[in-house]
């Protein structure tokens, strides 16, 4: 009991911490310089990640019992209370959250250093930290919503940093926007939640499955998907995220990779159980996420901005996470999170790397053979580029290979799903050997005089990512279930799908590590061997269709104009029709009827006005004989 | 004694009184009708206000009560003092168009 009551009250303080430090810096922020901001903001992460670390052992040692605290009831019927929960679920986003939090903060000192917004960064940067624990740790729907929308206002306003720059005002604009059409169908979501099971609570709603309509549950989830679809931008909602690189890069390894685009993936997992009931929000649910990971990995290939290249990877990689999800492969799916979280952080904090060492120029096509230069930040984008490509032992190839095998073991169309999937790792390995090549390796006659290795601030943060991203993946592996059994309560009442046995198991991850490695080599023979320069192109007649290649993936197969085309423009006419007939003819119209009816009246009876005394006198005068003559025409009445 | 027929003197009672004032007050109002000179206009309005005064002193002593005439001393005082505004208007106006007529100042027509 006592055990209980302590590991309550402490969770709630690595929640509320980042708050506190936002309000904290926020007030003081003309008084602290760079160095005491820093000292504040760092101190305040690492205990916040030390007080997280304590409550998942806590939690550990209980065997994921999951805790709850219900600070107070708001509404008592329908029941909608405002609580946390800490279970392996929430416990591992905890963990993952402010442990990279810290990290890249501690980076990003060395980043935003003498950035004239120092302060307002961290603060920020701490409402995000906040907003994300709450949307993570909440016991219920409504507090989950709350931190949903919260996240999106941290992000635009970390999008728009630099607002002074116009494409980040625009990007913060659209990612805001975007994000509405998914929120639209989460709250949507909650409204038939709140009227099918008359509460908000997690555990209320999902252990009361049983009794609901398909067609409910069917609707429920696929309303809460276009809501994870907006916020972790999958296939017609992720326009938004290549956009978003406008941000300072150590918030984009924060916000845009590691944690809060897989909000969506998050919630998703969290209501697993309403989810296996549905078939067709599975079924849904694992075709667009085989959509975006196929579009944005084929995007990446001829992207040239360093940070949009990881951007396409990260929907992507998001991509394979609801593939795991609507495989039932809901334990996948928050590995490949974990993991992803690692290496895609590690991938971003070296771009910055790379960005800060470049004095703020991102094209790869400028850089090349920075690796004798940079051979800290070299090494570790290798590790991370290497774990995304899923070789094996590094942190990738353990989730991947798990998506993969789950896919399969489906059977059926699920089949032709884990051909498409293995071919989007295969895509996923040769983008990202591309992007390492084009920086570090190829050669392209620039020369970089000042350029040096990023300060320690900055290597120091990859280093430990870097040995993350190789050790992290045996968190979960076939022969060690740990991640299972962290989220064994969480997901009590669900069937997640599990891995093969035996050859089977061995030959599809023989498969998928063939993947990654023809990714990787062809990458290789391309980029950093240049054979399409020793080939006659024209003799094989290859040059229009790769022309055609990259010309689709450098513009993503033009579905920007043609969104542009059909709900922008189709909108703008929309309203501009609605300008005309209902505000011009209608509104205007009525208002204008009504002043021209007083004007041609009252000209009317102006004309009685002539001005002349005499005139009037007539007039007074034979209103008065009207008088008169009511006078005389009115009989007397006796009192 | 001898009978002297006293019939022949007309008495004057208050009817006639009453008509002459109605008949001044016509004549003022005609003139304001059809008189465009802002002098003559104004002795109309003077004309009228008399009228009104003849009425309310009949009356007064129709009635044998005092205030009817105590009305017509308000009414001479405020004649006095209007008199005095109107006449130097009639001046500014003769000033500015070196005429007296009322038909060209109307400026302020629909």
């Amino acid at each position: 009991m006592y055990q209980e009551v302590k590991l309550e009250l402490i969770f709630l303080l690595p929640i509320f911490l980042p708050f506190l430090t936002a309000i904290f810096l926020f007030l003081n922020k003309k008084l602290f310089n760079e160095l005491i901001t820093n000292f504040f903001t760092l101190n305040s992460a690492l205990l916040a990640f030390v007080i997280a670390a304590y409550s998942f052992i806590a939690l550990a040692l209980d065997k994921f019992k999951p805790v709850n605290v219900e600070l107070f009831q708001w509404i008592s019927n329908p029941d909608i209370s405002i609580g946390f929960t800490l279970d392996g679920l929430s416990g591992i986003m905890l963990i993952l959250v402010t442990g990279l939090s810290f990290v890249i903060q501690l980076f990003s000192t060395s980043y935003m250093e003498k950035d004239e917004n120092h302060c307002n960064y961290f603060v920020y940067f701490n409402f995000f930290v906040f907003s994300m624990l709450l949307l993570v740790m909440s016991s219920n729907f409504l507090v989950m919503f709350f931190g949903w929308e919260l996240v999106g206002l941290s992000s635009y306003l970390l999008i728009s940093f630099w607002s002074k720059k116009p494409a980040a005002a625009k990007a913060g604009n659209k990612a805001f926007v975007i994000n509405r059409v998914g929120d639209f169908g989460f709250l949507i979501g909650l409204m038939i939640i709140l009227d099918t099971f008359n509460t908000f609570d997690f555990y209320k709603i999902l252990q009361n499955t049983s009794g609901i309509a398909e067609s409910t549950i069917t609707a429920i989830s696929l309303f809460l998907m276009l809501g994870a679809f907006g916020k972790s931008a999958q296939f017609p909602l992720f326009s938004w995220l290549p956009d978003a690189m406008e941000g300072p890069t150590p918030a984009s390894a924060l916000i845009h990779a590691a944690t809060m685009v897989t909000a969506g993936v998050f919630m998703l997992v969290r209501i697993s159980p309403l989810l296996q009931h549905s078939k067709i929000a599975s079924l849904l649910i694992i075709i667009f996420g085989l959509i975006t990971a196929l579009l944005a990995a084929f995007s990446a290939i001829n992207q040239f901005d360093i940070k949009k290249v990881l951007a396409y990877s990260t929907i992507s990689q998001l991509g394979f996470m609801f593939i795991a999800i609507g495989a039932g492969a809901y334990v996948a799916a928050i590995f490949h999170l974990v993991t992803h979280a690692f290496f895609k952080a590690l991938l971003f904090l070296g771009a910055g790397a790379v960005i800060h060492s470049m004095h703020h120029e991102q094209d790869i096509r400028k850089m090349g053979g920075l690796r004798k230069k940079m051979p800290i930040t070299a090494s570790m984008m290798g590790i991370g580029t290497l774990a995304i490509s899923g070789i094996p032992p590094l942190a990738g190839f353990w989730s991947k290979d798990e998506i993969l095998a789950s896919v399969f073991v489906n059977g059926g169309i699920y089949y032709v799903f884990w051909a498409l999937t293995l071919g989007a790792a295969f895509l996923t390995a040769f983008y990202m050997g591309r992007h390492w090549l084009l920086i570090f390796e190829k050669d392209n006659g620039f020369e970089h005089p000042d350029v040096a290795e990023a300060p320690k601030a900055m290597t120091r943060p990859l280093l430990l990512l870097g040995i993350f991203s190789i050790f992290i993946g045996f968190i979960n592996t076939p022969f060690f279930h740990g991640l299972e059994k962290v989220l064994h309560v969480t997901l009590e009442n669900v069937e997640v799908t599990h891995l093969p046995k035996g050859i089977t198991l061995v030959v599809l991850a023989v498969l998928s590590i063939g993947a990654g490695f023809t990714g990787l080599i062809i990458a290789f023979l391309l980029f950093g061997m240049e054979l399409h320069k020793r080939i006659d192109l024209k003799k094989f007649k290859l040059e229009s269709p790769i022309n055609l290649v990259k010309d689709l993936s450098s513009n993503v197969l033009y579905l920007n104009k043609f969104g542009n085309l059909f709900f922008v423009s189709g909108m703008k006419n929309l309203s501009r029709k609605v300008a005309v007939v209902v505000d011009g003819m209608l509104i205007d119209g009525s208002v204008n009827f009504v002043s021209t009816a007083f004007n041609k009246s009252s000209k009317i009876t102006s004309t009685t006005q002539t001005g002349l005394v005499r005139n009037y006198v007539v007039y007074f005068g034979l209103f008065l004989l009207l008088l008169i003559a009511l006078f005389i025409a009115t009989p007397l009445v006796p009192r | 004694m001898i009978q002297r027929s006293e019939k022949v003197m007309l008495e004057v009672t208050t009817d006639w009184y009453l008509t002459l004032a109605a008949i001044l007050f016509s004549i003022g109002f005609l003139g304001m009708m059809i008189r465009k000179n802002a002098l003559i206009m104004f002795m109309c309005i003077e004309l009228m206000l008399n009228a009104v005064n003849l009425t309310f002193i009949s009356a007064s002593k129709h009635f044998g009560q005092v205030d009817g005439q105590i009305f017509v001393f308000f009414i001479l005082v405020v004649a006095a003092a209007e008199v005095v505004v109107g006449l130097a208007i009639i001046v500014s106006i003769f000033r500015k168009q070196s005429s007296a007529s009322v038909d060209v100042l109307n400026v302020s027509r629909g």
